[in-house]
């Protein structure tokens, strides 16, 4: 140890960790000056926020955007998601991105607070084509009669029947249906299997809490009013909805085995719930063809639709979408941005690019489901290629079709807290803790409540 | 410290060169925490949402209405239930795996430096990992859990989605990442004196006694800050429990209400459903728990905890 | 262990206690041998083997995740049908040798900071009796409550009046100030020096500065790696400071890094998250904490006295 210190070291130290910070502080600020130094005369920014660098669509669309824009715009895509907390963080900051890649479920809460920019003038200046977009997600982003994103994917819902555990069971893949709920239950009952408690395979799942929304649909009631701001949880339909779908996982068992089989099921892999004869059937996203087709291309399944009551299609929409947020330093690019994004030939040319890289990987491409009606179509008719699988050929056929019947929760300005009042509450049922009468009755209190705290 | 020896305090340059050692933290406190501290206390007494922290409208004071509303909000009871079950559960069942753990690291001898880095292994796999673990490695069917209890003729319980289970796997996992405990416990039973266990040894104090009577002692501060510790982070549990079951894209996203703890809650309220006022009210609602509790807790071991340098109390 | 606490822990037996440390301490504590007979050893050592079973399965689990093709990520084996060696997609498709050096530089330059400016103020509140001491306390304490949900964005903003978003500095300058954990902690082990020896170093000579340094300090030694360690693994895994204030994926610690390429190849895009990749990302990130453990171990449990006092 080295000699004596002087008395007055401490304050010493003390005044040395200070100058470490002022000093850091200081030398900081000029590193983060620079972009403004370049040239800005011409140059123009976009700054965009939630999208990158994404996948090959993603990429393909971005550098199609880029050319649409304009070789002068620079375009500033951070790598990374949406993230709420960032997000705010920003919005307390003022420096807000000018386009952002966002949850079409989060457009109400977030439009209801002023958070977001109407896309009133957007779609007259820039002339957005907006007949071009299926209906029910621009719905899903349209608050008080206006606009506040242009939507993008759909991920459309609809049932895959397991072939092989169909047949065994005495139920003809190719004329399963949700049209009959007395006729599901049976298929339900004759598909699954419990063995010494244990669930071993599981019937039809009705996959809720997530898709709840879609049983209520079955009577063609809604769970929301159009306009948001009425929850209609507690409604006869949906009563009915929750007590149906209960019984069918009751018929298993119980939610608790019910839920630990499924949990240990593996969409992913290779042996994948209907190569391993887990599921009789079960309504799905869309991408779920896709990676079926990739893994176990030769296993036989039937797609279907999901229908009501009457035997009409439906189905339900989720996915992203644009959104300009308020203090957004050029919304007119980014309007630009947003309307040749979710374009004809974004889609196509996102589409070409990603045919020809599964065909250098050897893999399948089962198409590309949007909110652009008019890209689907040709997509589906100029890109895609049958796969020369029967199942799969006719599942691609299927999806583009299903995609007209799509639903979607209308934005209301607690679209998120109703959301997990519903949930909460078909959770509370699953695990035998109210019955649905009770726990829809807590969950209309509960949304209503918090629809009323965030309208404005 | 009365009034007049408060002031008189600082006549003394002890004082002085005290508060120039706690500057760094005196300096930082007032600089970059209390600020947000009281802004968030503030934030509690106002309708502080997106639109505000956007500056698109102005705050407006509610008064205790986001206080009032933490009365009558069925989860606000709820995710107390759970937060305290689970804390309850977790903090003596960590204090007494990680007493053992230790003990038994000061025994195996040479393969010592093996095995400390395997029981900490559990503390440094990220929260992602374990999320996603705790859901395979205690599901009801197939996790490995029940399949060894099923080895020993048990039964396993539906740990994963039976609403009485969840919890105690949740203090499972976590008395599981026991690590850091055992490390603060290891650093100080070294720091036992040897004759002090000689000494008991000579008198003829059994195993037991010595242990009773020298080691708890004499590692009691360590015992006393992991109990206020972990207390404290078991009232603020979030990251493994979110990521397990609320995060998206887990397994679990159906967000069982048995799983709600009171931070998640919070943060769900303050960054989900934007009601940042109200977030307010419940945090400072938390902080007045968890004081409550330390303080408590801080009284009550006062006469247990044994410091060898406090001989000037 | 509360409620049969012997009654020699009372301040007569305190005052006994320390009266005698001052001798016995210079002396190391030993590992203790414990005369085991070879069979009940034998038979320890079975059942602690046993034991570190249960502590190494998420980390083979793990491990053996990161090397499963895609499509077997979530097969639950331990040994992989088919390898992968998904390490080289993860190097292709993101900067994650530059976010490593990001995550080792404030990992390292965050924990020596806190290390030595919470030792510090620990020091005081351990050793001087000044007025304010338990209000000041208390305050250290408080700043561990409060959950930090409530109060990031007020933080955000004072960064963001310093014009230091989207730079590293919020990252690892508040280490400056001490830590309110770590506080607590090295004050306990401060409080557990004999005071004797202080009140010895300070007739010798010693300042208080000097006797921090050279008493306290070394002392304390095992406490001061176990902030080391701890601090350096919070920051190693801390992902919402970064997500809050980093934009550029050049100035990304490994967290976030990986955070976004699991954004990038999530179900948003419509399709599938690559977990294997991710799985692998997180072995990169979990293999030099574990060799900083295995380093610093040894230190952990350092004799308390084997630095002697002086000289």
């Amino acid at each position: 140890m080295s000699g004596r210190v002087r008395k007055g070291a401490p304050a010493l130290v003390v005044a040395a960790l200070s100058v470490v910070v002022v000093a850091s502080i200081a030398s900081a600020k000029p590193a983060a000056e620079p972009a403004s130094e370049a040239g800005a005369a011409q140059q123009r920014t976009l700054n965009i926020y939630g999208y990158g660098p994404g996948d090959d669509v993603a990429q393909t669309r971005t550098a199609h955007n880029q050319r649409v824009v304009g070789p002068n715009v620079e375009i500033e895509n951070p790598r990374g998601g949406f993230n709420t907390q960032a997000f705010l963080a920003m919005l307390a900051s003022g420096s807000v991105p000018d386009v952002m890649w966002v949850s079409r479920g989060l457009i109400g809460s977030l439009a209801a607070r002023g958070a977001l920019q109407p896309l009133t003038s957007c779609i007259r200046k820039e002339r957005v084509n907006l007949k071009q977009y299926r209906g029910a997600a621009l719905r899903e982003v349209t608050y008080k009669n206006r606009v506040y994103a242009l939507p993008a994917f759909t991920n459309q819902i609809t049932i895959v029947v397991n072939d092989d555990v169909a047949r065994q069971s005495g139920v003809n893949p190719n004329r399963f249906n949700t049209t009959s709920w007395r006729k599901l239950r049976q298929w339900n009952k004759k598909m699954l299997r419990v063995e010494g408690g244990r669930v071993t395979r599981i019937g039809f799942d009705p996959k809720i809490p997530e898709f709840f929304p879609l049983w209520v649909k079955w009577f063609g009631a809604e769970l929301i009013s159009r306009d948001g701001l009425k929850a209609k949880l507690n409604s006869r339909q949906a009563i009915a909805a929750l007590s149906y779908t209960y019984s069918l996982i009751q018929d298993h068992g119980g939610w608790d085995r019910f839920k630990a089989f499924r949990d240990t099921h593996n969409w992913f892999g290779r042996n994948n719930p209907i190569v391993a004869d887990q599921i009789g059937a079960t309504p799905f996203e869309s991408f779920i063809y896709n990676v079926l087709a990739n893994n176990s291309p030769n296993e036989e399944l039937t797609a279907r639709f999901f229908t009501n009551r009457r035997g009409g299609p439906i189905t339900l929409f989720a996915g992203n979408g644009w959104a300009i947020p308020r203090g957004a330093k050029d919304p007119d690019l980014a309007c630009k941005w947003m309307k040749a994004d979710t374009s004809v030939e974004a889609w196509v040319a996102a589409a070409r690019n990603r045919l020809n890289l599964r065909r250098r990987q050897g893999e399948a491409f089962t198409g590309l489901y949007t909110a652009n009606k008019r890209a689907d179509v040709k997509v589906f008719e100029d890109i895609y290629q049958p796969l020369g699988k029967r199942q799969f050929d006719d599942a691609v056929k299927l999806l583009v079709r299903a995609a007209d019947f799509g639903f979607a929760l209308p934005p209301s300005p607690g679209s998120d807290e109703f959301r997990q009042a519903y949930i909460d509450a078909v959770n509370r049922v699953l695990t035998g803790r109210q019955s649905p009468r009770q726990a829809l009755n807590q969950a209309q209190r509960e949304a209503q409540a918090a629809i009323n705290r965030n309208r404005r | 410290m009365r009034s007049r020896g408060w002031l008189s305090g600082f006549r003394k340059p002890e004082t002085w060169f005290a508060y120039g050692f706690i500057f760094p933290w005196l300096f930082g406190f007032i600089a970059l925490t209390a600020g947000p501290m009281v802004a968030s206390f503030y934030f509690s007494l106002t309708n502080y949402s997106v639109e505000q922290i956007a500056g698109l409208e102005k705050t407006s004071y509610v008064g205790a209405k986001n206080y009032r509303q933490l009365l009558e909000d069925e989860k606000i009871t709820l995710a107390l239930e759970n937060t305290f079950i689970y804390t309850v559960m977790m903090v003596p069942a960590t204090i007494i795996v990680a007493l053992t753990l230790a003990m038994i690291l000061l025994r195996v001898g040479r393969a010592g430096d093996f095995f400390r880095t395997v029981f900490y292994l559990p503390q440094i796999t990220p929260p992602v990992a374990v999320g996603i673990l705790l859901l395979v490695l205690f599901n009801g069917q197939q996790g490995i859990v029940n399949r060894g209890l099923e080895l020993i003729g048990i039964p396993g319980p539906f740990w994963t989605t039976d609403p009485e289970w969840i919890k105690p796997s949740l203090v499972i996992m976590s008395v599981w990442a026991v690590g850091g405990t055992m490390v603060i416990y290891l650093a100080a039973l070294r720091g036992v004196p040897q004759q002090l266990y000689e000494a008991a040894a000579m008198d003829g104090a059994p195993a037991w006694r010595r242990f009773k009577d020298v080691t708890l002692p004499m590692i009691s501060p360590s015992l006393f800050f992991t109990f206020i510790i972990l207390t404290i982070a078991g009232l603020n549990t979030f990251t493994e429990v979110y990521t397990a079951y609320f995060g998206t894209g887990s397994a679990g996203a159906e967000s069982p209400e048995a799983a709600l703890m009171y931070a998640i809650y919070l943060f769900r309220q303050a960054f989900e459903f934007f009601n940042m006022g109200y977030a307010s009210a419940m945090a400072w609602l938390l902080f007045v728990i968890v004081m409550t509790v330390t303080l408590v807790q801080i009284v009550v071991s006062r006469r247990f905890v044994f410091y060898q340098g406090s001989a000037r109390e | 262990m509360t409620a049969g606490a012997p009654s020699n822990l009372g301040p007569t037996g305190t005052g006994t206690a320390t009266a005698r440390l001052p001798q016995i301490l210079p002396r190391t504590a030993r590992r203790r041998r414990v005369p085991l007979g070879n069979f009940k050893r034998a038979i320890f050592m079975a059942a602690v083997l046993l034991l570190s079973v249960l502590f190494i399965y998420p980390f083979l689990w793990l491990i053996s995740a990161s090397l499963k093709p895609k499509t077997d990520v979530f097969d639950n084996r331990l040994i992989p049908n088919e390898f992968a060696w998904n390490y080289d997609d993860l190097l292709d498709i993101a900067p994650v040798a530059t976010w490593f050096m990001n995550s080792v530089w404030i990992g390292v330059v965050g924990a020596l900071l806190t290390t030595l400016s919470s030792a510090l103020v620990a020091f005081a509140f351990a050793y001087f009796r000044f007025p304010g001491r338990n209000l000041l306390f208390g305050l250290v304490l408080a700043t561990m409550m409060l959950p930090g949900a409530v109060t990031m964005i007020p933080s955000y903003l004072i960064w963001n009046e310093l014009g230091l978003v989207n730079t590293q500095y919020p990252l690892w300058v508040p280490n400056l100030f001490g830590s309110a954990f770590y506080i607590f902690l090295l004050r306990q082990f401060f409080m557990a020096i004999p005071r004797d020896l202080f009140e010895a170093a300070r007739i010798d000579g010693d300042n208080y500065l000097t006797m921090f340094w050279r008493i306290a300090m070394p002392l304390a030694k095992p406490a001061l790696i176990v902030t080391f360690v701890f601090e350096i693994q919070a920051k190693w895994f801390d992902l919402m400071t970064p997500l809050i204030y980093l934009r550029d994926a050049a100035l990304f610690t490994l967290p976030l890094g990986l955070k976004t390429v699991l954004d990038q190849f999530g179900t948003g895009g419509g399709g599938q998250a690559d977990w294997q990749i991710i799985m692998a990302g997180t072995v990169v990130t979990v293999v030099p904490m574990i060799i900083i453990f295995a380093f610093f171990q040894r230190a952990f449990l350092e004799g308390i006295a084997t630095q002697g006092r002086k000289g």
